[in-house]
């Protein structure tokens, strides 16, 4: 197998673009499974409470919004990065 | 028709897929273009100065971003001012709309978050917040005649095309509205309790002695990271917004070089943007407001 002259071709752009994918998509990993979480939490007590839908609701998309936010904090460190 | 409604859903799932897929696949061996040179998505963030103006060192030349803000700020005041002044008794739909918008953002973002004499001396700074980073990102997502990137020639002038960016996706933005948040809260907190026992309070209520100093300085760390959480939060949400709607309406097609692929990427596209329509745009309003109000209410409250 061509693995030796392979990696010599291997250019400092292309890692980096391979690193920002990896980062990137690590990233999402962490976020997926907390807004999975709240989503699931809230369908949890609105059976358990459905009189404290309207405040499970508000409390929920402030939760939900916290925690997508870290996808693009992955996402924006990894452009830096990227083009730094 | 009917027979179309009596399949099972991977049969229907299937069918929307190969409705794309086909034709994509056509495209691609009838007009086997690379699109490269056609469509280049990154020129929607290059802010290109339409009239060069420096005062000295100071460049001031208005672009892209510049007109964008302009334009929120014009929008957000004049419909505010115009609905104000014509309140009437029997409200119209639209009167109705800010009225259900300015009780929610009364009621649940200040009220909800800050004592009663804070929310009302912080009210109208909270629901400005909310209503300029509202208006700035959903014109954001209306192509306006603004874009320097490809100008189409008309007689020799080059007029601007039709394309998406909005003020808050680019960072200076949203810094610029965090850095006031922050020196509005510590204000505040000083004025309140005083500068020691300001600084003081930073520690959460029941710590002392010894393990009273590394909380200190963690504590002192998460008043530099809000600066950047609140900041980047917004900015990347947009950026990424509008990403994913050029990249999918386009731009993949473009940097993959097979031009008939955006055929298949378009509908992905407006769900994406549909998607961010209807909850980013005013998700991401609504948390800059909230916990600016979170902030303000923190640093005044008694307790950590």
């Amino acid at each position: 197998m061509d693995f030796i002259p392979f990696l010599a071709q291997v250019t400092d752009d292309g890692l980096k673009a391979i690193a920002l994918g990896i980062g990137a998509g690590l990233g999402t990993i962490g976020p997926g499974v907390g807004v999975g979480f709240i989503f699931g939490k809230v369908i949890e007590s609105v059976t358990r409470q459905p009189e404290m839908k309207d405040e499970i609701t508000s409390i929920q998309w402030l939760g939900f919004a916290l925690t997508e936010a870290i996808v693009f904090y992955a996402f924006i460190f990894g452009l830096i990065a990227f083009f730094l | 028709m009917k027979t179309l409604k009596n399949l099972p859903t991977l049969a229907k799932v299937g069918l929307g897929f190969a409705a794309l897929l086909i034709p994509t696949i056509l495209l691609g061996i009838i007009v086997p273009s690379s699109g490269e040179g056609d469509f280049e998505p990154q020129e929607e963030f290059r802010l290109e100065p339409y009239i060069t103006l420096e005062l000295g060192p100071v460049d001031l030349s208005p672009n892209k971003a510049v007109l964008y803000l302009a334009l929120a700020a014009g929008i957000t005041l004049g419909l505010m001012l115009y609905i104000a002044n014509r309140m009437q008794a029997r409200p119209n739909r639209t009167q109705t709309a800010v009225e259900t918008a300015y009780t929610f953002m009364r009621d649940n973002i200040a009220r909800g978050n800050m004592d009663d004499a804070m929310a009302r001396r912080w009210f109208p700074f909270v629901a400005t917040l909310f209503m300029f980073i509202w208006v700035s990102n959903m014109i954001g997502f209306i192509p306006l005649p603004l874009n320097t990137g490809h100008p189409i020639e008309v007689g020799g002038l080059k007029l601007p095309t039709f394309a998406i960016y909005a003020a808050t996706a680019n960072i200076s933005v949203p810094l610029v509205l965090t850095l006031m948040v922050v020196v509005a809260y510590h204000v505040e907190g000083v004025r309140a309790k005083g500068p020691v026992k300001y600084v003081k309070g930073w520690v959460p209520a029941g710590v002392s002695g010894f393990a009273a100093f590394p909380i200190f300085i963690i504590e002192v760390i998460s008043q530099f990271v809000r600066i950047i959480s609140l900041s980047v939060r917004l900015f990347a949400n947009m950026l990424a917004g509008h990403l994913l709607i050029l990249f999918m309406g386009g731009g993949l097609a473009v940097i993959l070089g097979l031009a008939a692929l955006g055929y298949f990427t378009l509908p992905i596209a407006w769900v994406f943007f549909l998607f961010e329509i209807v909850l980013i745009a005013t998700l991401q309003a609504f948390i800059f407001a909230t916990l600016t109000a979170i902030y303000l209410g923190e640093a005044v409250a008694d307790s950590h």
